[in-house]
C-alpha cells in the first residue's frame, strides 16, 4: 500500500479556497439555467402586482380597527408572502431534485465528494440569492405600499420603531422558506414529492393547526412558519403568538432542522 | 425647494430604474450576439418598457454562454471541429496511480451486486472491465468513485478512499452516464461549473471543448445534443483536470465510427503517458482492440484478470476434421484418448490431440482427410464461454409451439 502517491507533488489548497470553489460551483450552476431567472422574474412581477392591488384595496377601504400602523405594514407583505415564497421555494427544491432526476448528482459528488459541502454550497448560493431577492422585494413592497397609502395619510415610514426590523425580517422570510425547500429536495429527491412536502411544511402545517380547537390552534400554530412570520412582520406583540425574537428563532429553526436532516441523509445514502 | 410628498421614495426609485435601463442598453451594445430578436428590437423594447423590457432582455435575449469570456469569441463563431487537439495541462501531473479493489462486496437488499471482488488496475495500460449486463461493473465503478458505500471491503485510488482525495478531479476523471446532464444548461456552463468546483481555469474548459470537438456547439443547450455529443461532453468532463486516472463506463455507446476510433486512440495515448485507464464494456469486441489487460466479472464475482493476449491462448482450442469415413476415424481417435464432438455438417471437433497427430493417425489407417484445421476460440467465443453461466438476462431458447399455443 503506497499511501502518499496522490499527495506527492500536489499543492493542497486551503479550506477557504475549497469552500470558495464549491460556492462558485453551485453559483455557476444556479445562474446558468434560464429557469432561475424566470422564477425570480415571475416572483417579482407577481409580488409587485399583487402588492399594488392589496395596497389599493387597503387605501380605499375603511380604517382598520387595530389602528393604521398594523394594517399598513401587513398590507405590504400580503402579496409578498403569497406570491414570492412559492416560486422561490420551487426553485430551491429543484436545486437538488433536478440533479437527482437527471443523474447529474453523480458528477457533482465526484467533483466534490464531501457531500455536506455540496449541501452547504447550494444553501449558500440559493439562500444568498433568495435573501437578496427577498430584501429587494421586501423593501420594494414596503415602499410601494406606503407610497400608495401616504397619499391618504395612512402610510408608515422606515423611521418608526419596529418597522425596519420587520421589513428586513420579511426579506429573510424568503431565504428561510428557500432553505427549508432546499433541504427537503435533498431528502426526497423527486421533484413533485419535494414540492408537495415543501408547501406542506411552509403552509400546510399552519393550515392544519387552524382546524384544531381553540387552545391548540395558536398553541401549536405559533411554532409553524406562517404564524411566526405574522409576528415577525408586525410591529406589536400579537395575542397568543411567541415573542418576536422567539418567532424569529422558529423561522431560523425550520430551515436549520431541515438542512441538518438533509446533511445526515445525503452523507449516509448511496448517491 | 419644495418637493411634492412622496418624492423621497419616488426619486431614488426612478434613479435606480433609469440606471438599470442604461446598464441594460450598455450590456446590449457590448453583447456579441442576442437571441430571438435583433439587437435594435431589444433596444426598442428596453426603451419602451423600461425595467420590464430590461428584465426580459436579460432573461431571454441575452446570450450568456460566451459573453464576456476573453478568448471565447472565436468559439462562438464556430471554430470548426478540431478532434484530437492538445489535452495536456500545464500543471505537473500527479504521477502513476493504482486502483485497488479489495474484497469488495455490495448488496442492495437481498441482491448481491458485487461479491468479494478483488483486482488491481495498473498505470500505463488500458484495462478492459468486462462482464454481461448486470454483472456489477457499474456498481464497482460507483464504489471506486465514492458514490455508493461498499457493504464490506474497500476500493482505493492511489492508496486513498475517493472521499479522502482533495480536488479529486485532478486525480480521477470519470464518465459514468453521458445522459446525466441538465438539459437546460449549455455545454460551456456545464463544463465551467465543474471546472470551478476543482479550481480549474476557463482556458482549460475551452481546451477540452476543442479537444473533444465540441467547440462549435459550446453555446448550445445540452438537451439539443445527440447521444454521441453528450458522450463527448462527458469525456470532456473526465479530461477537464488532466487526471492520472480515467474511469469510463461504456464510453463507446452512441459514438460514430470516427468517434470510436478517436476514443480508442485517446485511451491508448493516455495509457502510454503513464495514466491508469479503466474502461468497462459488455462487448468483448469493443475492448479487444484497445485493452492491454482484461478484468472479467460475472454475477459480481471475478472470472478472470489477465493480459489480453494470454486470455486467448489460455482458452479452448480444438481441431476440425472432415473425412468421408468420419465414424471410423472417430473410433480411432477416441481409442487414443481424444475428445470428439460432432459438428453439424459432418465435421468432427477433436480435442486432446493436435493436427499432426490426427493426420498421422488417419494416414496410418489409410483414411482420407479432406480438412484438418487447428482452431483457437476467438476472443469473443472465449469470453462467451467464460461468462456463459453467469449471464443474468439471457434470451430464452425460442419454443415455436409454445408461442403458438399460449
Amino acid at each position: 500500500m503506497t499511501a502518499p502517491q496522490i499527495a506527492a507533488g500536489r499543492a493542497v489548497p486551503s479550506r477557504l479556497v475549497r469552500a470558495r470553489d464549491v460556492l462558485a460551483f453551485e453559483w455557476t450552476k444556479l445562474r446558468s439555467v434560464r429557469s432561475s431567472y424566470l422564477t425570480l422574474l415571475i416572483a417579482a412581477m407577481a409580488t409587485i402586482g399583487s402588492t399594488a392591488i392589496v395596497a389599493h384595496a387597503v387605501g380605499s377601504g375603511p380604517t382598520a380597527p387595530q389602528g393604521g400602523s398594523f394594517t399598513a405594514l401587513t398590507a405590504s407583505f400580503l402579496g409578498y408572502a403569497e406570491y414570492a415564497v412559492i416560486p422561490v421555494s420551487v426553485l430551491a427544491v429543484l436545486q437538488f431534485t433536478s440533479e437527482y432526476t437527471t443523474g447529474l448528482i453523480s458528477t457533482t459528488f465526484c467533483a466534490v465528494p464531501r457531500r455536506w459541502a455540496v449541501l452547504a454550497g447550494k444553501a449558500a448560493a440559493t439562500g444568498g440569492a433568495a435573501l437578496l431577492a427577498g430584501e429587494v422585494l421586501g423593501f420594494a413592497c414596503f415602499f410601494l405600499t406606503q407610497a400608495m397609502l401616504s397619499g391618504r395619510h395612512r402610510g408608515l415610514s422606515l423611521t418608526q420603531p419596529g418597522v425596519p426590523g420587520a421589513v428586513l425580517a420579511g426579506g429573510f422570510l424568503l431565504c428561510a422558506c428557500a432553505l427549508t425547500a432546499l433541504g427537503l429536495g435533498a431528502i426526497i429527491r423527486h421533484t413533485p414529492g419535494a414540492i408537495a412536502a415543501a408547501l406542506a411544511v411552509i403552509y400546510g402545517l399552519a393550515a392544519l393547526c387552524l382546524t384544531l380547537p381553540s387552545p391548540w390552534k395558536v398553541g401549536l400554530g405559533r411554532f409553524t412558519m406562517p404564524f411566526a412570520a405574522a409576528q415577525v412582520l408586525a410591529t406589536h406583540q400579537q395575542p397568543g403568538l411567541l415573542s418576536p425574537s422567539l418567532s424569529m428563532l422558529v423561522l431560523i429553526g425550520w430551515p436549520a432542522a431541515t438542512l441538518l436532516a438533509a446533511a445526515l441523509v445525503i452523507t449516509r445514502r448511496d448517491a | 425647494m419644495n418637493l411634492p410628498p412622496g418624492s423621497a421614495v419616488a426619486i431614488p426609485v426612478v434613479a435606480v430604474v433609469v440606471a438599470f435601463d442604461v446598464w441594460c442598453l450598455v450590456d446590449l451594445a457590448r453583447a456579441g450576439q442576442v437571441r430571438y430578436l435583433p439587437k435594435w428590437a431589444w433596444a426598442v423594447a428596453i426603451c419602451v418598457w423600461g425595467p420590464w423590457g430590461g428584465l426580459i432582455y436579460l432573461t431571454l435575449g441575452k446570450d450568456r454562454t460566451l459573453a464576456g469570456v476573453p478568448g471565447e469569441a472565436s468559439l462562438a463563431k464556430g471554430a470548426g471541429i478540431a478532434v484530437g487537439g492538445p489535452l495536456r495541462a500545464r500543471r505537473a501531473p500527479v504521477g502513476p496511480v493504482v486502483i485497488e479493489v479489495d474484497q469488495l462486496t455490495k448488496r442492495f437488499g437481498p441482491v448481491t451486486a458485487v461479491d468479494a471482488l478483488s483486482f488491481t488496475v495498473c498505470p500505463g495500460q488500458v484495462t478492459g472491465f468486462l462482464g454481461p449486463n448486470g454483472a456489477g461493473k457499474t456498481t464497482t465503478m460507483r464504489v471506486i468513485l465514492g458514490l455508493d458505500a461498499p457493504t464490506s471491503g474497500r476500493a482505493l485510488v492511489g492508496g486513498l478512499r475517493y472521499q479522502e482525495i482533495i480536488r479529486p478531479l485532478h486525480v480521477v476523471g470519470s464518465l459514468l452516464d453521458a445522459t446525466a446532464v441538465h438539459g437546460g444548461r449549455t455545454a460551456w456552463f456545464h463544463l465551467l461549473s465543474i471546472a470551478k468546483s476543482n479550481g480549474i481555469g476557463r482556458r482549460r474548459v475551452t481546451h477540452v471543448l476543442e479537444a473533444t470537438g465540441l467547440a462549435a456547439v459550446a453555446g448550445r443547450r445540452v438537451r439539443e445534443f445527440s447521444l454521441g455529443m453528450k458522450q463527448r461532453l462527458g469525456i470532456a468532463v473526465a479530461l477537464l483536470a488532466d487526471p492520472a486516472v480515467l474511469i469510463f463506463d461504456e464510453p463507446v455507446n452512441g459514438l460514430d465510427a470516427a468517434g470510436v476510433h478517436w476514443i480508442r486512440q485517446l485511451f491508448q495515448s493516455m495509457a502510454a503517458e503513464g495514466r491508469t485507464v479503466l474502461v468497462s464494456s459488455h462487448l468483448m469486441s469493443e475492448v479487444a482492440l484497445t485493452a492491454d489487460h482484461l478484468i472479467i466479472i460475472g454475477r459480481g464475482r471475478l472470472l478472470a484478470a489477465t493480459p489480453t493476449d494470454q486470455f486467448i491462448s489460455g482458452t479452448r482450442r480444438d481441431v476440425l476434421v472432415r473425412s468421408p469415413r468420419a465414424g471410423e476415424l472417430a473410433g480411432l481417435l477416441t481409442a487414443r484418448g481424444a475428445g470428439i464432438r460432432p459438428e453439424g455438417d459432418g465435421g468432427l471437433a477433436v480435442t486432446g490431440l493436435d493436427a499432426p497427430a490426427i493426420g498421422d493417425l488417419a494416414a496410418d489407417h489409410g483414411i482420407a482427410v479432406h480438412e484438418l484445421v487447428p482452431r483457437h476460440a476467438s476472443l469473443e467465443q472465449a469470453y462467451l464461454d467464460l461468462t456463459g453461466d453467469s449471464t443474468d438476462y439471457r434470451a430464452g431458447t425460442p419454443a415455436p409451439e409454445g408461442l403458438a399455443t399460449s
